[in-house]
C-alpha cells in the first residue's frame, strides 16, 4: 500500500469515526447502515475526482457533525410523528427548535401544554396532604388552581371534586399537546438543507 | 449595496425554491427504475441541473424509507463493492404522481404570470 493510498484511507477512516461519534442516539444498526452507505459514496465517488481526491469528496458531504445532524432531525421527527411518547416529542421538538423560529415556537407549545399538565398533575397529588391551601379558588378578582388560600374573600369551589377534575384537565393537557405535537410534525416544513 | 442585498435575497429564493423541490426530484429520479445515491446525484444534477450539497441527500432518502415510500437493498456489484439501492414503493409511487401533478398546474399557471416579465413587456 503506497503512503498516498493510506493517507486516503486515514481520511476517509477519520470522517466516518468523526460521523459515527455525531450519530449517538440513533440506533447502532441505524448507525451502521449510514456509515457503510457513506463509505460506498466516498469510495464511488474517488475515480470522479481522480486531481482534487478526497479532501473534495468529503467537502462535498459536508462537515460529520452537520450531516449527522440532517440525519438525527430526519430520524427524529420521523419516528416522533408516529410516536405518543412526551419525551420523544419533546426531544425532537427541542432538536426542531435548533433550525428555526418555527421549531422553536412548536418547541414552546410543547413546553407550555406539558408543564401545564405537570401542574395540574401535582396540585392533584398535593390535595391530600395540603387540603386547606390547594383548590380552585374564586372570589374578589381571583380565578386560579394551587395555593392561593390565604387570601381573604377567596374560597375554594370544588371541595373533593378537586382531583378528578385537575386529573381530567392533567389528562386533557398532556393528550391535547401530544396530538398537536404530532400534527405540527407531521405538517413540518423539511429542515433546511 | 442595495444590489448585493437584491442578490442575496435571490440566491437565498433560488435555494428555497431547489430545497422544496428535493424531495419531488428525488422521487422522480426513481421513476424508471432503482437507483443507489450517487447515481440519484448524477441523475439530479443531469437531467435536471439540480446540484446539492450530497449530504442533504442521504439523509432524504432515510427518511423517504422510514416513511415507506421508498425501500432499499444492498446489491453485490461484479466488480467492486455493494451498493445500496433505492426504488419506489406504491405509496411512493402515488406521491410522485401527486408531487409531478401539483408542479406541473402550479409552474404552469406562473409561467403564464412571469411570461411578459421574461419578455421585458411594460404594458
Amino acid at each position: 500500500m503506497t503512503n498516498l493510498t493510506q493517507t486516503r484511507n486515514d481520511e476517509i477512516e477519520s470522517y466516518l469515526a468523526g460521523l459515527d461519534g455525531a450519530l449517538r442516539g440513533v440506533r447502532r444498526e441505524e448507525r451502521d447502515e449510514i456509515l457503510r452507505e457513506i463509505r460506498t459514496h466516498i469510495l464511488d465517488s474517488l475515480p470522479d475526482n481522480p486531481q482534487t481526491g478526497v479532501d473534495a469528496v468529503l467537502r462535498r458531504l459536508g462537515a460529520p457533525e452537520r450531516l449527522a445532524e440532517q440525519y438525527q432531525t430526519e430520524f427524529l421527527l420521523t419516528q416522533a410523528s408516529h410516536s405518543f411518547s412526551p419525551w420523544l416529542l419533546l426531544s425532537s421538538a427541542w432538536r426542531w427548535a435548533h433550525t428555526g423560529v418555527r421549531g422553536f415556537a412548536v418547541f414552546m407549545v410543547a413546553m407550555v401544554g406539558y408543564v401545564t399538565a405537570a401542574g395540574f398533575l401535582i396540585s392533584a397529588l398535593l390535595k391530600p396532604f395540603m387540603p386547606n391551601e390547594v383548590g380552585l379558588w374564586v372570589g374578589r378578582g381571583t380565578f386560579g388552581f394551587g395555593d392561593l388560600g390565604h387570601r381573604a374573600g377567596v374560597h375554594e369551589v370544588l371541595g373533593s371534586w378537586y382531583i378528578p377534575v385537575t386529573m381530567f384537565l392533567a389528562f386533557g393537557a398532556a393528550v391535547g399537546t401530544t396530538h398537536a405535537l404530532r400534527w405540527l410534525i407531521r405538517t413540518r416544513k423539511r429542515p433546511a438543507q | 449595496m442595495a444590489a448585493n442585498g437584491n442578490g442575496e435575497r435571490g440566491q437565498h429564493w433560488e435555494a428555497q425554491l431547489r430545497k422544496g423541490c428535493l424531495e419531488m426530484a428525488i422521487l422522480s429520479s426513481l421513476w424508471m427504475g432503482r437507483l443507489y445515491g450517487l447515481e440519484i446525484l448524477r441523475c439530479l444534477a443531469d437531467k435536471s441541473n439540480l446540484e446539492v450539497a450530497e449530504g442533504t441527500v442521504y439523509p432524504i432518502l432515510a427518511r423517504l424509507r422510514a416513511e415507506g415510500l421508498l425501500q432499499a437493498e444492498w446489491v453485490e456489484a461484479e466488480a467492486g463493492h455493494p451498493r445500496k439501492y433505492y426504488w419506489l414503493t406504491g405509496p411512493g409511487r402515488r406521491r410522485a404522481q401527486e408531487m409531478a401533478e401539483a408542479w406541473s398546474n402550479f409552474s404552469a399557471s406562473l409561467t403564464i404570470l412571469v411570461e411578459p416579465v421574461l419578455k421585458g413587456n411594460k404594458s
